[in-house]
């Protein structure tokens, strides 16, 4: 039975002005390991589809895992029925959807080794082999290792003729370490985030030497000092940490929907309101943010998004200045936008597609520059490398971020380790203070897999990026 | 679909090869009706489904899961959580599976909430737009009815079934400066009331203005149950007696210990009607009345099965919030102090030092300044870097414990000193 074709021929049959269904098969391989103890070992596996109705401008989406004729019509028929309630409750005249036209397409993620194939003994004993590594230190009190690799194999149709076949795999290593002493107690971390790649990804990663320098940095982390009084100073960041910033203070607020205020009641609305869009300085002239669904191992990168709309890569922050948002084709027509940029995914069949982050970085640096050389030319400033802690109120404005490694710098020198450092910024102060960002030579990503958006919540996935920069006269101090 | 998951159960027990499993079914049926800017944005029907075995060899385990319920997805289940658990490496934590359990018994779920219909949502929701709209204000929400399934079948002898309903409501108020919100969850719809919902939504909105902008630094706080409700929230997340013992947390050595203020007490219930409790949780550990801390002491921390064992006490974990209140009111709390703020709610609460339990977060959907016992005007949003077991020990009032979702009962509390360490901009 063809259940793409049962689906759209039904729905058109109801009078919708628009259908497409998703039949998704996703699986998720996770192994958590704790102090040499397994928590988690176990390959878990989803398979349904969804279906989206569009009717006199408003949506209804059901969702069902029972493949069966009857079964799919059944929830054609719900999704047809919930529109006609929602049409009762309609965006002004009701939503238009951005012009698309239809597309027969297959797309999979680049990747040699398979990490599906890979024996759960090999993974199990690498994992083991770092956490042995971590607990030889004797102040290493917790040695936690979690790796998640996931499949999505996706078919999508739609009434507008698309037919697109979609393997996406990503894979995701995160180890750390937690140094103990009769005060404190305080962790490092390894982690990149998730790439979509294969198994030679971890093979390249020689995460044995990683884990030394983690659990030498947690002892070291454990034992430093802590900064003080927060005063105005510099900040230079690595990458790694400037990808949750970076998410939080640009790619969030960029999202049409959330611009739009549907997300008011629960992740919160966006300052960045459409008439500030080619205007408004979001940071210094060296500051781009390119928005990129093409990009290679990037999370978001999957050829078409869940609209069927294709990948694009564009800026949303150009010179500065807010240029772009990332867009679906229920929102970008809301802003007199006839396209959509391609930013509505959904996690799983169940979930409905909303409007994301795109794959998001921060362009290097047009000079040649070094990460050292950065930091030689700075006299009074903390380098921080990781994630930590971060918040940020619900209109994306004002924020607070600490980190996973803190270094003092003095004189254009690594003087001591820090610990428990906090900086409070705001938009556009922050992305306004850069003024140096390393080359194209020290860029690297960072896989997000946990985004927590949405009613019912979905963990959407996006990568960012960039390389070392530097910022001027940010508040900058320790934790209580 | 009770006996169709216990099918399912005997299928796993007469296929299944391992010396020990867990096997766990749960569906959930939800319809969710998501509206934002006086308009529905989202809505979602169906209803899911995971089957999860979790085997062992000896000590040797392996999970998988489907949501298929053939035989051949069955058969697939066991295959490949056996194959799994036979060639990893020993687990030293090891814990095999529950044995049968008295295990308590709970009502049905509540008629008027499993046949609630979509149309008398979607009604609730105009009514509240058009609330909204007399206002020229814009509202945003989510209105869900859920409906859960548990099944758990050990080989062991553990064997539980466990069934829910809830219904719940949440909507903000947004006019130009001011936004405000709501929300509720109940089990008996019938114990819901929409128009209480607008009235509570209207009194806010209407008590806060045009924000202005007030200094940083300690002051006295009110914080309303919902905040309450998510400081409580982040505080359990950590309070973890392995993690104490392995000198993770803030609460080392401190379990017997009057570690929180005098005034704190909080437990889990299986003995009020108002609040949700399920017959089991986990794998397999019986819901029981859990006293965590009590006039400020600790008396149990959330505990896992195998530190359980290694401690030779039981395994807990929390499954619902009951604060024990007072009898101040809030106009009450207000006279009590020179000066002060009123929270309806916090956001974005993320630890900044796991060790002294030190977390951050902001207020949001309206803060209120009073004085001299009156709220004098609405106040910009605050940031807060505060120790969360510390701030108990600042308590100086607290409310009727009142039930804010339906596995939560809290009461409105006056704190004093809390650390507003940056204002926001709006």
């Amino acid at each position: 039975m063809n259940y793409v074709e049962l689906a759209l021929d039904t729905a058109k049959s109801l009078g919708a002005d628009y259908a497409d269904i998703r039949i998704q098969k996703a699986q998720t391989e996770r192994i958590i390991l704790r102090n040499l103890s397994l928590k988690d070992t176990s390959l878990n596996e989803l398979y349904g589809y969804g279906i989206r109705v569009f009717k006199n401008g408003a949506w209804g989406f059901a969702h069902s895992n029972v493949f069966s004729k009857d079964a799919v019509v059944d929830t054609v028929k719900k999704a047809y029925s919930i529109a006609e309630e929602s049409q009762r409750l309609p965006h002004g005249d009701g939503l238009k959807l951005a012009h698309e036209r239809g597309y027969i397409d297959t797309y999979k993620t680049d990747f040699e080794i398979d990490p599906f194939t890979v024996p759960l003994s090999e993974k199990v004993g690498m994992m083991l082999e770092v956490n042995r590594t971590l607990m030889n230190y004797e102040a290493i009190q917790q040695a936690i290792f979690m790796l998640e690799c996931r499949k999505d194999e996706k078919k999508f149709g739609s009434t507008l003729g698309s037919r697109l076949d979609i393997t996406t795999v990503y894979l995701e290593p995160m180890f750390q370490a937690t140094a103990v002493t009769k005060e404190d107690s305080q962790s490092r971390t390894f982690t990149e985030g998730g790439k979509a790649t294969g198994w030679e990804y971890i093979n390249s990663l020689d995460l044995k030497s990683k884990a030394e320098k983690v659990a030498e940095e947690a002892i070291m982390k454990v034992n430093a000092d802590t900064l003080g009084e927060e005063k105005r100073r510099d900040l230079i960041l690595d990458p790694i940490h400037m990808s949750l910033t970076m998410h939080e203070s640009v790619g969030h607020p960029t999202e049409l929907d959330r611009v739009l205020g549907w997300e008011a009641d629960f992740a919160g609305i966006s300052f960045a309101t459409p008439e500030k869009l080619g205007k408004f300085q979001y940071g210094s002239e060296i500051v781009n943010f390119m928005a990129n669904n093409t990009l290679e191992g990037g999370l978001a990168t999957a050829g078409y998004d869940d609209d069927g709309v294709p990948n694009q890569k564009w800026y949303i922050v150009k010179n500065g200045v807010l240029n772009e948002y990332g867009t679906t084709r229920s929102t970008a027509p809301i802003i007199g936008k006839k396209m959509s940029r391609g930013c509505n995914r959904a996690t799983n069949y169940y979930d409905f597609p909303i409007n994301r982050i795109p794959n998001l970085y921060l362009e290097p640096g047009k000079e040649k520059l070094t990460p050292q050389e950065l930091i030689s030319n700075t006299k009074d400033a903390v380098y921080i490398e990781g994630r930590g802690s971060f918040s940020i109120d619900q209109h994306r404005v004002n924020f607070q971020f600490g980190g996973d490694m803190f270094w003092e710098i003095k004189n254009g020198k690594k003087v001591r380790p820090l610990k428990k450092v906090l900086y409070k910024s705001n938009n556009p102060e922050f992305w306004g203070s850069v003024d140096a960002i390393c080359d194209e030579r020290f860029f690297r990503t960072m896989g997000i897999t946990n985004c927590g958006k949405g009613q019912p919540g979905q963990r959407g996935r996006m990568t960012h990026g960039g390389a070392t920069a530097r910022f001027r006269n940010i508040r900058v101090g320790g934790s209580q | 679909m009770r006996n169709k998951m216990k099918k399912t159960g005997e299928f796993i027990q007469k296929k299944c090869q391992a010396d020990d499993y867990v096997l766990r079914i749960s569906r959930n049926k939800k319809l969710h009706t998501r509206f934002a800017q006086n308009a529905i944005t989202q809505h979602i029907d169906g209803e899911n489904l995971q089957i999860k075995l979790k085997v062992a060899f000896d000590n040797k385990t392996g999970s998988a899961s489907v949501n298929q319920t053939d035989d051949d997805s069955l058969k697939k289940l066991i295959n490949t959580a056996e194959a799994m658990a036979k060639i990893n490496k020993p687990d030293p934590e090891f814990v095999s599976s529950e044995k049968e359990h008295n295990l308590i018994e709970l009502e049905e779920p509540a008629a008027a909430t499993t046949e609630l219909k979509v149309k008398k949502i979607v009604n609730d929701i105009k009514n509240c737009i058009e609330n909204a709209k007399k206002k020229e204000a814009k509202l945003s929400g989510i209105s869900q009815k859920k409906i859960n399934e548990v099944y758990l079948k050990t080989k062991n002898g553990f064997e539980g079934y466990d069934e829910s309903a809830t219904f719940s409501h949440s909507m903000t108020i947004k006019k130009e400066n001011v936004e405000t919100k709501v929300s509720r969850s109940v089990r008996d719809y019938t114990n819901f009331s929409m128009q209480e919902m607008i009235d509570k939504l209207n009194e806010q909105f209407y008590s806060l203005q045009e924000p202005r902008k007030m200094d940083k630094g300690r002051i006295s706080v009110i914080m309303r149950p919902l905040a309450f409700l998510s400081w409580l929230y982040y505080l359990m997340w950590t309070f973890r007696m392995r993690e104490a013992d392995e000198g993770l947390n803030p609460y080392t050595d401190q379990i017997g210990k009057q570690f929180f203020g005098k005034a704190f007490t909080l437990c889990s219930t299986t003995s009020d009607s108002q609040l949700s409790t399920p017959r089991f949780y986990g794998n397999g550990i019986p819901a029981k009345n859990i006293d965590w801390i009590k006039n400020g002491v600790i008396k149990n921390m959330q505990t896992s099965r195998y530190y359980a064992r290694e401690k030779g006490i039981e395994p807990a974990g929390i499954y619902n919030f009951l604060v024990e209140g007072g009898d101040s009111k809030e106009e009450e709390m207000m006279q009590k102090v020179e000066r002060g703020i009123i929270l309806n709610n916090l956001w974005y609460i993320r630890p900044v030092d796991m060790k002294s339990g030190e977390w951050t977060g902001l207020t949001r959907d309206g803060v209120l300044y009073f004085e001299d016992g009156k709220v004098r005007n609405s106040v910009y949003n605050f940031r807060w870097n505060e120790i969360l077991h510390d701030v108990t020990k600042r308590i100086l009032a607290l409310g009727p414990a009142l039930p804010v979702e339906h596995n939560a009962k809290i009461p409105t509390v006056l704190f004093d000193n809390f650390n507003f360490v940056d204002v926001t901009t709006f």
